[in-house]
């Protein structure tokens, strides 16, 4: 077989193939995103935002916070309804 | 395509205190009926039920058009707006007479009592409650509208 003869079926494929593209013509990333958040579009809204997941996200000083106002409620139980006027 | 990203901060941040209404309506009650504060409801629920929201949804918005210049946690923005709404409040609630200054201090609803000096501490309290529910509560209804 000659040298001319061998190098056709090589031809031949690489014809028969179409040109891949390297670099991607879209931005995967949202799609990513999209498919992240998927599980979430399923569960009720309060489920995910008191989800373990996101309590778990929340800081120690957000928790002492949260602390000082129910305890600032329990020692001061007659300004409830001034706090609920003022929300 | 318009998305109107103003429309839906608006809606994120009013959806909040809408939701507290109840929550405020309820504690209204009890402490009328149940601890016998004399609480007009019919006029101290104007504040919370009609400028609340929409000071909400309004200070949100302002975030979002902030947030380009500026930017300032959301829980930090949050935290300023007491700043706003309690001159407000103290304005509405003197005008609409369950509000009185005294020489002892600030008298609420014809009952409660509440001395100068202890003010300070209950703005902090205050505070701390705007800034809990901006950041987590807020937060979470912008990220669910795409705002954030």
């Amino acid at each position: 077989m000659s040298e001319k003869e061998q190098k056709s079926p090589a031809d031949l494929v690489k014809q028969s193939l179409t040109p891949m593209n390297r670099e991607l013509d879209r931005d995967l990333w949202p799609q990513m995103l999209r498919r992240l958040d998927a599980g979430d579009t399923d569960r009720h809204w309060l489920a995910v935002l008191f989800s373990p997941a996101a309590l778990s996200s929340v800081p120690w000083f957000d928790w002492a916070l949260l602390a000082a106002l129910v305890v600032g409620a329990c020692v001061f139980p007659r300004l409830i309804p001034i706090w609920l006027y003022h929300f | 395509m318009n998305t109107h990203p103003y429309l839906r901060a608006y809606m994120a941040g009013s959806a909040v205190p809408t939701m507290m209404l109840l929550v405020v309506l309820s504690g209204f009650l009890i402490a009328r009926y149940t601890f016998q504060i004399p609480i007009p409801i019919e006029r101290a629920i104007v504040f919370p039920m009609a400028l609340i929201p929409n000071i909400f949804g309004l200070w949100n918005m302002f975030y979002l058009w902030m947030r380009p210049r500026h930017h300032l946690p959301i829980g930090f923005h949050g935290a300023i707006l007491p700043f706003l709404i309690a001159p407000l409040g103290f304005l509405l609630a003197t005008c609409s007479g369950f509000l009185a200054t005294t020489s002892i201090g600030l008298v609420w609803f014809h009952e409660i009592v509440i001395p100068y000096a202890v003010l300070a501490g209950i703005f902090s309290l205050a505070l701390i409650a705007y800034y809990l529910v901006w950041k987590y509560l807020v937060g979470f209804f912008n990220q669910v509208l795409g705002i954030s």
